[in-house]
């Protein structure tokens, strides 16, 4: 017959090794960080490639992420599978970044309709997104890269005449590749 | 007087099915087949245990073709879980 000793030693050692694995979060911050970086750099050193044509603007800035989506999709369901449980934390994790696909393509669909730029109010999303997914994690890097993304959105107010290309490349490589990496390494080390 | 203990999670391989979900939203049977270290006819009985009392809910899904079983705690689960370790900690001081 096991003593309480033996059944607080099971609980605790399951419970421990069943927890969240955040080096999967890391990828999908570091695929988007340099997915959003790369386009921003493309779009910025090849601007009449990319403005060729009235529409070439548009298509490059829609259909690459909508393909980076479904890959990310992918890959989460192929993790999770892999794993074989979602902790609470994964789950909320999952519905934050779902909500903000979701508000994405919302601020893409209305600004196409208003004819005005929608970099401002994407990086404030993801701002919010990436405080929230770090005050949640408890990860200071993504904690300050969300609150540094947010503060760039007050700058891109106050100077709407600022090139956003290069407001993407540094504000998302701050805010969400470096975070990205420092959490993926922090994962690896452990 | 010490309360009485809960039989029904006094067992490992149903303590450590519980005390996984606990921690879980949602757990496929390999996984805990894994970490209960028990047969595949063992843990189906213990799951079943669990489900006759309420403790657990099961789902039953196909996916690429093979049959995939997914299980959650639930309210009373979880109840009982906590009234458990209450339990279990009091037996430790006394």
């Amino acid at each position: 017959m096991n003593t309480s000793e033996e059944q607080i030693e099971i609980i605790s050692k399951v419970i421990n090794s069943t927890k969240e694995n955040l080096k999967p979060l890391s990828v999908n911050f570091i695929f988007w960080g340099s997915l959003i970086v790369g386009m921003s750099l493309t779009h910025y050193i090849f601007p009449q490639f990319i403005q060729s044509t009235e529409y070439s603007s548009l298509l490059f800035w829609t259909v690459l992420p909508i393909i980076g989506m479904i890959l990310t999709v992918f890959y989460n369901i192929k993790v999770q599978k892999k794993t074989g449980y979602e902790t609470y934390l994964g789950r909320a994790i999952k519905i934050i970044w779902g909500v903000f696909n979701l508000s994405w393509l919302l601020i893409i669909i209305i600004s196409l309709l208003k004819d005005v730029n929608p970099v401002p109010d994407i990086l404030f999303l993801l701002s919010i997104t990436l405080l929230i997914t770090g005050l949640i994690i408890k990860f200071k890097p993504i904690i300050f890269g969300g609150l540094l993304l947010m503060l760039f959105t007050v700058y891109i107010n106050y100077n709407p005449s600022i090139n956003f290309l290069l407001v993407n490349i540094i504000g998302i490589s701050l805010g969400m590749l470096i975070p990205g990496i420092t959490l993926y390494k922090s994962k690896v080390d452990e | 007087m010490n309360k009485p203990i809960d039989k029904l999670l006094f067992n490992p391989i149903r303590l450590k099915i519980i005390s996984t979900l606990i921690n879980t939203s949602e757990c496929d049977f390999s996984y805990l087949k894994k970490i209960t270290e028990s047969t595949q006819g063992n843990l189906s009985i213990q799951i079943k245990k669990l489900k006759e009392n309420d403790y657990i809910n099961i789902e039953k899904s196909f996916k690429n073709n093979y049959p995939q079983t997914t299980c959650s705690i639930t309210k009373k689960g979880k109840i009982k879980f906590e009234e458990f370790f209450e339990t279990i900690l009091t037996y430790k001081k006394s």
